[in-house]
């Protein structure tokens, strides 16, 4: 099996998992999340082995071009899913974080995305290249669970689910936020300085790091020290998620710079 | 004074700098940073001023946004310093005293009856405690003994961590800022050029770029000789992510480039009557070769430029250094007379401007040219670099101690009464509560069934 067998199998996996997800919004019958969960887990593991695949046949980081990078992040957020789910415990994330990763892993499988494995440019050489990208990818994908929990906050009709929903965004800020820090801005600051000489640049994908790094900053002040939560922690939340997805996609299509890689 | 220090003290402050951050730091990657006025005049037209005043076309670099830096700076050190007191009191020399009332007003809390002494009730509950690692302060008055247990207590302090570390950072970009300093060597293959404020010279002896079987770039690879006192001390290879640190300055490899000041040309001359002749030279600019022809002995190459373009006045010029249009002068001598003078383009061959003496059936053909390749290595000293490392450290350790080792605090009053003693406890974490509620309970539940 190779690895773009295992990518379609992952894919499929990850389409029946939402399909399972959705029959349980709709027929209310959390028999079918337990389903939409082990399928979900089923994607992952296979999604696992198709990104070490990857790794072998490339000889460098699954994560140095467009598909490679979502494939990653998708993988990173079924994985902060699965991690999450084990804490809260609520199938309501499932169906839509499943849609949102469903979409992802179609957008890495379109044409739009070159998929062959190309050999690294001087500037990727670097094993801070697995550090700073494999972390904030994570911080990131724990970010797009929070955006998720956010929403179903807003969306929520009863005080119970509100506060579940408010608990497990806060649970991932927690993760994510320390990841994002320590691989986007730390980690990206140190290979920075290997590779230029500069660990600053003020380079439009650096000053977005910093903005969501600000958002979340915002969050956690709010929230800790003035007692916010619930409505406005969520819209703050949804800000941050925003300005990550800015970071990570919008920068490069949208503002040009020295990070033009991925 | 009193009320500067309140106004810096709030945390209201803090909300407001770090969205005013972030709005100007978002305006900032929309308006393309330090282009020329020219740039600014075709982009935005009359706006151009206005962004110009506003210093929004240097926007991280302007006096407002480091002011909102500074007073970013401000208000994290008064916010931290006002808060730590009360926090560290509160961790090291706490107060171990306290009322049964004020322990059941705790949010987790527990009271139970034991028909044991105080002293066994204690050395159970001591046992209890240290088997889940906490710290254990007791004072004892009369009938009553109090006892305080902690544990993480390092805990309280992972935002000021975090804080100490933002400023640390800040002030390791002070230190690059007004310490630090780069510059751009552009050096030729054994070429020495002098470092700037360095004791040493560097020597480029070797510049090589290496390929993918597919074609693309593998290596910018510069081997380069740091030269003290005449002689050489150290020799390395400079890639891209591996720059050579040599008392305290690094070199990067940064880039290169061609220079056109003397290619090596190829130039292909041939008959248009006879399609056979074809002969090829190489040569400088200003340099004759040798074409041992009939009607042709010699070419030389005048001039040469990389970028072919006509200026206002008429006059040939280079457009830029990049070789999108090359063009080579030309002339061709028979014996001592120069018969014919023009200009040759590489890209458009059949484009030959020829002004000959006679009318010629030669035509000339710019095969190859090859500008001498030199590599830019940046040499860099920052002497804040390291306040930047240890800012970062001291970051990441304050987001674990904040998130991943919440403080937990038990108090418990033991008091002898009416044959038998009342267990009152109350207990407190401010984060984690889930877990500390459970870990509480446990406790309690093991010290009421203990005999």
């Amino acid at each position: 099996m190779n690895e773009s067998t295992l990518f379609t199998v992952t894919f499929i996996l990850y389409i029946v998992a939402a399909f399972f997800y959705l029959a349980m919004l709709f027929t209310k019958k959390e028999k079918w999340a337990k389903t939409g969960r082990a399928l979900a887990i089923a994607g992952l593991v296979s999604h696992t082995a198709a990104l070490l695949m990857r790794t072998f046949q490339s000889g460098h980081a699954p994560f140095t071009n467009m598909y490679e990078s979502l494939s990653f992040l998708s993988w990173g957020m079924v994985l902060a899913y699965v991690l999450i789910d084990r804490k809260s415990n609520i199938p309501r994330i499932g169906p839509y974080l499943m849609l949102i990763v469903v979409g992802l892993v179609a957008l890495a499988s379109s044409p739009l995305m070159p998929k062959e494995a190309t050999p690294l440019v001087p500037a990727l050489q670097s094993y801070w290249l697995w550090l700073h990208v494999s972390v904030t990818l994570l911080g990131e994908a724990f970010f797009a669970v929070a955006f998720v929990t956010s929403i179903l906050y807003l969306t929520a009709d009863t005080e119970e689910k509100k506060n579940k929903m408010d608990a497990a965004s806060y649970r991932c800020v927690a993760v994510g936020f320390p990841l994002f820090t320590l691989g986007g801005l730390v980690f990206g600051m140190v290979w920075a300085y290997k590779a230029w000489g500069t660990y600053w640049s003020w380079d439009p994908k650096e000053v977005w790091s910093l903005i969501t790094w600000l958002v979340f900053a915002l969050y956690l002040h709010t929230r800790i020290v003035m007692g916010w939560k619930g409505k406005r922690s969520a819209i703050i939340t949804i800000v941050g998620f925003l300005a990550a997805l800015f970071t990570y996609f919008g920068v490069n299509y949208l503002l040009s710079g020295l990070h033009s890689y991925v | 004074m009193k009320s500067a220090w309140k106004f810096f003290a709030s945390v209201k402050l803090a909300i407001v700098l770090l969205i005013l951050l972030a709005v100007a730091s978002v305006i900032g990657t929309l308006i393309p940073q330090g282009r020329t006025p020219a740039e600014y005049a075709a982009r935005y037209g009359q706006l151009a001023g206005v962004f110009t005043g506003l210093q929004l076309t240097s926007l991280y670099h302007s006096g407002w946004y480091l002011a909102l830096l500074f007073f970013f700076a401000l208000n994290t050190i008064v916010c931290t310093v006002s808060r730590l007191p009360a926090k560290w009191r509160r961790a090291f020399s706490p107060k171990v005293e306290a009322e049964p009332s004020g322990l059941l007003a705790f949010k987790v809390k527990s009271r139970f009856g034991k028909n044991v002494s105080v002293a066994e009730a204690r050395a159970k509950l001591e046992a209890l405690l240290a088997s889940r690692h906490y710290r254990v302060k007791s004072h004892s008055a009369g009938k009553r003994l109090c006892v305080l247990a902690q544990k993480r207590k390092f805990g309280h302090f992972g935002s000021d961590a975090v804080h100490l570390g933002l400023l640390v950072v800040i002030a390791g970009g002070i230190v690059s800022g007004l310490a630090g300093f780069r510059t751009r060597l552009e050096l030729s293959e054994g070429q020495t050029a002098p470092v700037p404020r360095a004791p040493f010279e560097i020597r480029l002896d070797r510049f090589e770029t290496e390929y993918y079987p597919q074609g693309m770039v593998k290596a910018w690879k510069s081997t380069v000789t740091v030269v003290e006192g005449g002689a050489g001390v150290l020799t390395q290879a400079i890639l891209v992510n591996k720059p050579l640190t040599y008392k305290g300055f690094s070199f990067y490899q940064t880039s290169y480039g061609s220079d056109w000041n003397n290619p090596k040309l190829e130039v292909t001359i041939k008959k248009k009557n006879d399609p056979s002749f074809s002969r090829t030279v190489t040569l400088n600019v200003g340099e004759r070769a040798a074409v041992d022809d009939k009607d042709v002995s010699q070419i030389s190459v005048k001039r040469f430029v990389p970028d072919f373009v006509i200026g206002d006045g008429g006059q040939i010029e280079t457009r830029s250094e990049e070789p999108n249009n090359p063009a080579a002068q030309v002339e061709g001598w028979k014996g001592a007379e120069q018969i014919f003078s023009g200009w040759i383009f590489a890209k458009y061959p059949d484009f030959e401007q020829m002004h000959a003496g006679k009318p010629t059936d030669l035509s000339f053909v710019l095969q190859s040219y090859r500008g001498s390749e030199y590599s830019v290595i940046e040499a860099a000293r920052d002497p804040g670099v390291w306040l930047i490392w240890i800012g970062c450290l001291l970051v990441t350790s304050g987001f674990f101690l904040a998130f991943y080792w919440p403080p937990f605090e038990i108090r418990v009053v033991i008091e002898e009464c009416r044959e038998r003693t009342d267990v009152t406890a109350g207990g407190h974490a401010a984060k984690s509560r889930e877990s500390f509620q459970a870990e509480f309970d446990d406790l309690m539940d093991s010290l009421r069934r203990s005999a």
